[in-house]
């Protein structure tokens, strides 16, 4: 299986600005959300990416794509169309790939990883050892349910913290979450919640175009057809070794950035920064 | 030969299955101690929690009905005090602990086997209720609720929907409308939780889900129930029953734990129930503000509204869990933990109400079975017990699960006819009657667990006919079907528990027969007894006749009887038509976003009152929206009216029960004085609960039963020549006291406990007067003689026993049987909160269980800030006033039948008669016994007076040494509740009064009993040489439809006991058996009482 392509979702109207906010990289570089993420995806030996923006956006980001610039195929969706549609739009783009990474756009990733591996690169390496799709999840308190997608599965033996995807079902109830979603292994409480970060076969297409076919003209969930996907073929999720960061949230940006500074050059002189301003506050 | 605990193990049914009696039949007392000490080893030693339970119902068995009927059994013991307190405290295993120590150390004993006996049983139940609520918590899809403690980690959000309204106009509202249910079957109440989960395969029930209305009010048949929620403007949680007219206003997240503090407890279980604010955050202290900041949006909250359209209460319908099922279905709906806002539910998502209905009536102290919550299914349907498999929380614990499984009938299976079929024959009633199904739900437990022989092929043949009647119903042969039911209802239901009947329901089947004749099919009890929801069938053809019919039939039935049984409310015919859709809800918007219309009856004028811009948003758009629907809507066609006359005052109502409060208090001697006394001494604190007590250095001795002459040890011949002697020469009648209204009996009912027809002897009904009249008509025809029969009564009671006594007695009354009409009356007064205090913390109360508990303390807590508010020591004046006015006490009958002229009479009719046999309504064995009487006649005393043994629930005195003098106490009086513990013998109450001596008592003779200036000062002067108690009394007040409060009232009372105290009354005591001396004072013991042989031995002694 190899993996040479990204699809990143960034069409939502009310945040279609995100991607181009800019923060300070662990280095202590200024850039963009989108390169910070293009990056992120590059590491992990992404060549070519597929964005899909609002109409009108692609030249804004194009320019905060930076270097990645000549790489980009922008798809535009007009209006919000629901997240299935907009994964769906980059079919064409991605037609004859083995697989791809799909990123959203408004979320940025730390690594944990002892060795420092980017987040990308750990789901990718284990997409392409197991041959499979694969989405990277987190542990996530029942009180997170509302925001995220949510698995349920088998911990798949081997000693890594990876699972066999039986079900997936967006935004769960509480109640719909332990019915369902129970993963033996996680803390009472806890379930395996999306990262945002997928490597997708093709087969998820076909099952979008069934949803789309169904939906007159509604929007649908990428999660329906991720939940059929576990129904049809291999389907695992994997527990990456790092942190994601919802620059859409309240105070998203303020934290992604105190995430990267904390975890970067500029460490000292945040912290610094922060002890001066409790101590006047 | 099999041993009681190779039946409690073996999976054989036909072992399983097998009785107690099949292996302890015919065993002397010491091979069944051997019996119970082998049980309690193995009960120790057992895993399996049903086993256990059966293991303890064995042993209750044992000590409650089998060793006391042993022969040579020692009767006479002592209950330790500190077992006792472990009983009040629910601490069973150390009550058994204790009392078995006391068995080893003095020997078994009648005594201590009847607290061994109720130990074990509350112990059984309450291992079977942990159970149950254990799996409740446990079941998935509720656990969440217990994890979450702090509103930051709420992990549902209202949907978005309930939020999008047009700018100015009204925030949508959610309704959900839900059935009631039928149970078609009632297969030996099956849906008993313990039993589905002991006994998955026999838990089966067929149960239809109905529309209803009220026949001639209602114009169609509608889901009875709604609930109403829309997200509102302040963030507060506000809850409105509109049949209870009660609306509260919540802000902090423990006034939601709070169920008793007002009518809307139900509501509250439900929001607690549904997630929203979930189990697991009481006590946090936190706000509502904070958690719906969360759930919704800063600044918001929610508004719940319910209704059942005046359906009421005890319907025997499950309107209660329903609604429950609606409420919680309506939240769960708003907080998008269904996948669909409008139309129906899930089978999934059903299930899940189902367990949160089930939680919630935990949580807010109540219960039903398990399939209540049936409504909120479609049409008919069968409901199942399931056997517990790998990976259900119940596996390994119990045989079935907690949830049963639904399977609605399609219209292939039960066709459109028959379905219409079945409308077309049944008639739905509510008969009025005022019943708790508590009681009997026990029995079924217990007998389930002890499988008796007749209970077992009773619950077998029950089961069995579940099938018979799918078959009939499919046929659409509702002619066999009501054969069918009618037969359950008398051959197995009755088998199992014999009150599912009573002469009320009978009555009704007898005249509908009679009406009807063969076109009446036949008859159905709706829920766990009869009397309140009841199925009439009927010929098609006659079927509207028959709802007109049986108002009639109803209506006249219950005014002869409502004096001796407890009603509610007037009978109801409904109108009803089978639900096919289940619950279903709808959002309403704009314009159609409307409550039910009987809401803006109570709800708009506080705001109708507000000036114009003083109001809020809300009110404002409430309303505009009522206006525009009274225009438009033609549910509120002339709604505006009932509003405009809410808005002036009315008090036409008070003002006429006032007077004819005042006419009771003159006609019946109310001494206004001696009142006012009353209320000074009680207001401060010279009388009270706490000063009913003997001074602290009061020197109390027990009196061995072994001291007094005892019936069975010490009877001659002798004694019972001279009683017969005495007996025929015309020299005895028998005064019973009738005058109560059995605050126990009927939890405050206010009927007259006489005339309850309680049993069947003889075939039919009986009532208590009719027991004590039968007793004395054998005696008087065996010795050939005249016995007067005089019944006291009371205000409360006199004209209904009068009314009875002319229709039943004919000329009897007047020439052997006499009334003596009360001639004291007290008014009762609001108690003092230092007495409520007294009687509920600084006395041993039985603790209920954890939940029920707290409910009760709420409720406590709400009825202490009642008296403080209505004014501690004022005149209780707010219910009708036949409960506004008491009883003083037994003191006073005797001394009435002087004051009255009865006693006068009856010896100028009579002048033989030189003894009285006195004794209470609710003692069924007393009656005339020769040996007795004998006794009574030879040892000279003015009053004798006879004394049982004591068992654990013989509480409220006894006899004893009071500083070296013999007497009878009051329990009340003992200054530690600890001496009560060191008698050993009970005052029956019954005794045996020497006239001539007991009025040299009074001062007076024969021939003063015709001046009636000198007896009332005679009694007045007598009287004041007695012992005043205060004492509290629960009394009912009813309101809306069915509903009833309990409220404490404080009263006094003198005792007829204590006249041995007095040293000028020479007294004798005699031990009787306790057959002759027990007293039945609570309708639960009844079933004790059946199968102990007692009603048996009554039945021995009556004449018919």
């Amino acid at each position: 299986m190899k993996i040479r392509k990204a699809l990143i979702t960034a069409a939502n109207p009310a945040q279609r600005t995100l991607p181009l906010q800019v923060l300070i990289d662990q280095e202590g570089v200024a850039k963009p959300a989108l390169q910070i993420i293009l990056e992120e995806a590059h590491d992990a030996g992404i060549e070519e990416f597929v964005v899909i923006v609002c109409p009108g956006d692609q030249e804004a980001y194009a320019t905060a794509a930076g270097e990645f610039r000549s790489r980009i195929q922008f798809v535009e969706q007009s209006g919000a169309r629901g997240y299935g549609r907009a994964v769906l739009l980059g079919r064409a783009a991605l037609a004859g790939e083995d697989a791809f990474l799909h990123l959203v756009g408004d979320h940025l990733y730390l690594t944990t990883s002892k060795e420092g591996t980017g987040c990308a690169k750990q789901l990718i390496e284990v997409a392409v050892a197991e041959r499979a799709a694969v989405s990277a999840v987190q542990a996530t308190r029942e009180s997170q349910l509302p925001y995220f997608g949510a698995v349920g599965g088998r911990l798949v033996p081997g000693g890594r913290k990876l699972y066999e995807i039986e079900a997936v079902i967006e935004k769960p109830s509480p109640t719909e979450a332990e019915k369902r979603l129970l993963v033996p292994g996680l803390r009472a409480g806890h379930y395996l919640c999306f990262f945002g970060m997928h490597v997708l076969t093709p087969a998820i297409f076909d099952l979008l175009g069934e949803l789309e076919a169904a939906s007159a003209g509604k929007g649908f969930a990428l999660s329906s057809a991720l939940h059929a996907l576990a129904g049809r073929q291999k389907y695992l999720a994997f527990e990456v070794s790092g942190r994601r960061y919802d620059i859409g949230a309240a105070y998203g940006v303020l934290f992604a950035q105190f995430a990267l500074s904390l975890a970067g050059r500029d460490r000292d002189l945040v912290l610094r920064q922060l002890v001066e301003q409790l101590a006047q506050g | 030969m099999a041993s009681l605990i190779d039946i409690i193990t073996s999976d054989d049914p036909a072992m399983r299955d097998r009785p107690l009696e099949s292996v302890i039949a015919g065993r002397g007392w010491r091979a069944l101690l051997a019996d119970t000490e082998a049980l309690e080893r193995y009960r120790h030693g057992e895993a399996n929690l049903y086993r256990r339970v059966r293991a303890l119902f064995f042993l209750y068995a044992i000590h409650r009905f089998h060793l006391p009927r042993c022969s040579g059994f020692p009767v006479s013991g002592r209950v330790p005090f500190d077992g006792h307190v472990h009983l009040l405290d629910r601490r069973f295993e150390e009550a058994i602990t204790v009392f078995l120590r006391a068995q080893a150390a003095e020997g078994a004993s009648d005594t201590l086997s009847s607290a061994l006996a109720a130990s074990y049983h509350q112990l059984a139940f309450q291992t079977l209720a942990d159970q149950v609520r254990a799996t409740v918590r446990s079941t998935t899809g509720n656990t969440w609720m217990f994890r979450m403690g702090h509103p930051a980690d709420h992990p549902l959000r209202v949907r978005r929907e309930m939020l999008e309204r047009e700018a100015g106009g009204p925030l949508p509202i959610l309704r959900e409308r839900t059935a009631v249910r039928m149970d078609l079957s009632h297969s030996g109440w099956s849906d008993i939780f313990f039993l589905g989960m002991d006994y998955p395969e026999g838990a089966r029930v067929l149960n239809v889900s109905v529309d209803l209305g009220v026949h001639g009010r209602d114009a169609e048949p509608r889901p009875p129930i709604e609930a109403c929620l829309r997200i509102i403007d302040e963030p507060v949680l506000r809850l409105t029953s509109v049949d209870l007219e009660a609306t509260v206003e919540l802000r902090e997240i423990d006034e939601v734990f709070d169920f008793a503090r007002d009518y809307l407890g139900l509501l509250k279980a439900a929001v607690i129930a549904a997630g929203l604010v979930p189990p697991g955050i009481e006590r946090s202290g936190m706000s509502l503000a904070d958690l719906f900041g969360r759930l919704i949006a800063p600044g918001h909250g929610i508004e719940i509204v319910s209704s059942v359209n005046r359906i009421p209460k005890g319907s025997r319908l499950a309107v209660s869990t329903n609604l429950l099922g609606a409420l919680i279905a309506v939240c769960m709906r708003a907080t998008g933990q269904t996948k669909s806002l409008e139309g129906p539910l899930t089978e999934d998502e059903r299930r899940v109400v189902a367990a949160r209905a089930i939680l919630g009536e935990w949580l807010g102290g109540s219960g039903g079975g398990w399939q209540d919550s049936g409504g909120v299914w479609p049409g008919i349907k069968l409901i199942e017990g399931v056997g517990a498999q790998s990976g259900d929380s119940e596996f390994g614990i119990s045989r079935g699960c907690l949830l049963p499984q639904h399977r609605v009938f399609g219209r292939d299976e039960i066709s459109d006819e028959a379905r219409r079929k079945l409308q077309d024959s049944l008639v739905l009633v509510h008969g009025g009657m005022a019943q708790n199904v508590g009681p009997i739900l026990e029995m079924v437990t217990e007998k389930y667990l002890l499988r008796g022989e007749a209970d077992w092929r009773g619950r077998l043949e029950a089961t069995g006919l579940l099938d018979t009647i799918i078959a009939q119903l499919k046929a659409g042969d509702i002619r066999a079907l009501g054969q069918s039911l009618t037969h359950n209802f008398f051959g197995p239901l009755q088998t199992i528990i014999p009150w599912v009947t009573n002469r009320y329901t009978e009555t009704l089947i007898e005249r509908t027969r009679a009406a009807f004749g063969d076109d009446f099919w036949g008859f159905w009890m709706l829920g766990g007894m009869s009397g309140g929801g009841m199925g009439f069938i009927f010929a098609p053809h006659r079927h509207r006749e028959g709802q007109e019919r049986l108002q009639e039939i109803m209506t006249t039935a219950k005014r002869e009887l409502q004096s001796a049984l407890p009603f509610a409310m007037d009978p109801v015919v409904y109108d009803f038509a089978i639900n096919e859709n289940g619950t279903m809800a709808e959002l309403l918007r704009g314009p159609a976003a409307l409550f039910p219309v009987a809401y803006y009856h109570f709800a708009l004028p506080g705001a109708m009152r507000t000036e114009a811009r003083n109001l809020r948003p809300g009110q404002r758009i409430d309303l505009q929206q009522f206006a525009q629907a009274c225009r438009e809507h033609p549910a509120f066609a002339g709604a505006a009216q009932p509003l405009l006359d809410r808005l002036l005052p009315s008090s036409g109502g008070s003002s006429r029960s006032a007077a004819a409060l005042d006419g009771m208090l003159a006609a019946n001697g109310f001494d206004r004085a001696q009142h006012e006394q009353i209320r000074t001494d009680l207001r401060m604190g010279r009388i009270g609960l706490a000063m009913n007590r003997l001074p602290a250095r009061t020197r109390i001795e027990d009196v061995p039963a072994a001291e007094l002459f005892d019936l069975e040890r010490d009877g001659t011949e002798a004694l019972r020549k001279a009683g017969l002697d005495a007996l025929r020469a015309g020299r005895v009648g028998v005064v019973t006291f009738a005058a109560g209204v059995g605050s126990r009996w009927t939890q405050g009912a206010g009927v007259a406990k006489a005339l309850h027809p309680f049993n069947k002897f003889g075939g039919r009904h009986r009532n208590f007067m009719e027991v004590h009249l039968a007793k004395t008509a054998r005696a008087a025809r065996e010795a050939g003689v005249r016995v007067p029969h005089v019944f006291t009564t009371s205000h409360m009671t006199h004209a209904a026993t009068e009314q009875w006594a002319r229709a039943h007695l004919g000329d009897a009354l007047g020439r052997e049987v006499f009334l003596s009409p009360g001639r004291s009356i007290g008014l009762r007064m609001v108690p003092m909160a230092r007495d409520l205090i007294f009687a509920w913390e600084e006395t041993a109360q039985q603790k209920l269980d954890e939940q029920k508990q707290k409910v009760r303390e709420s409720l406590r807590q709400a009825l202490i800030n009642w008296a403080r508010s209505a004014g501690e020591g004022s005149d209780y004046t707010d219910n009708v006033p036949s409960q506004c006015l008491h009883p003083v006490g037994h003191w006073f009958e005797v001394p009435n039948m002087l004051k009255n002229g009865v006693l006068r009479d009856l010896l100028r009719e009579q002048p033989s008669l030189t003894t009285l046999l006195v004794h209470n309504i609710d003692t069924l064995g007393a009656g005339i016994d020769p040996v007795l009487l004998g006794w009574h006649l030879q040892n000279g005393a003015a009053m004798s007076f006879e004394v049982i043994t004591k068992r654990l629930e013989d509480r409220g005195g006894g006899l004893a040494r009071i500083d070296g003098s013999l007497r009878l106490v009051e329990g009340m009086a003992l200054p530690r509740e600890e001496d009560e513990f060191q008698l050993s013998t009970y005052n029956s109450a019954t005794n045996w009064v020497d006239i001539d001596r007991m009025l040299a008592l009074f001062g007076l003779a024969r021939g003063d009993l015709d001046d009636s200036g000198k007896v009332e000062a005679a009694v007045r002067t007598l009287g004041a040489r007695l012992p005043t108690y205060v004492t509290l009394k629960d009394v009912k007040k009813r309101w809306g439809h069915g509903q009833e409060d309990v409220f404490p009232v404080a009263q006094f009372e003198k005792l007829w006991g204590d006249m041995t105290a007095l040293p000028d009354c020479p007294s004798a005591f005699a031990v009787v058996p306790r057959l002759r001396g027990q007293q039945l004072k609570d309708q639960a013991q009844l079933d004790g009482w059946k199968r102990d042989g007692s009603a048996d031995a009554i039945a021995t002694l009556c004449g018919w």
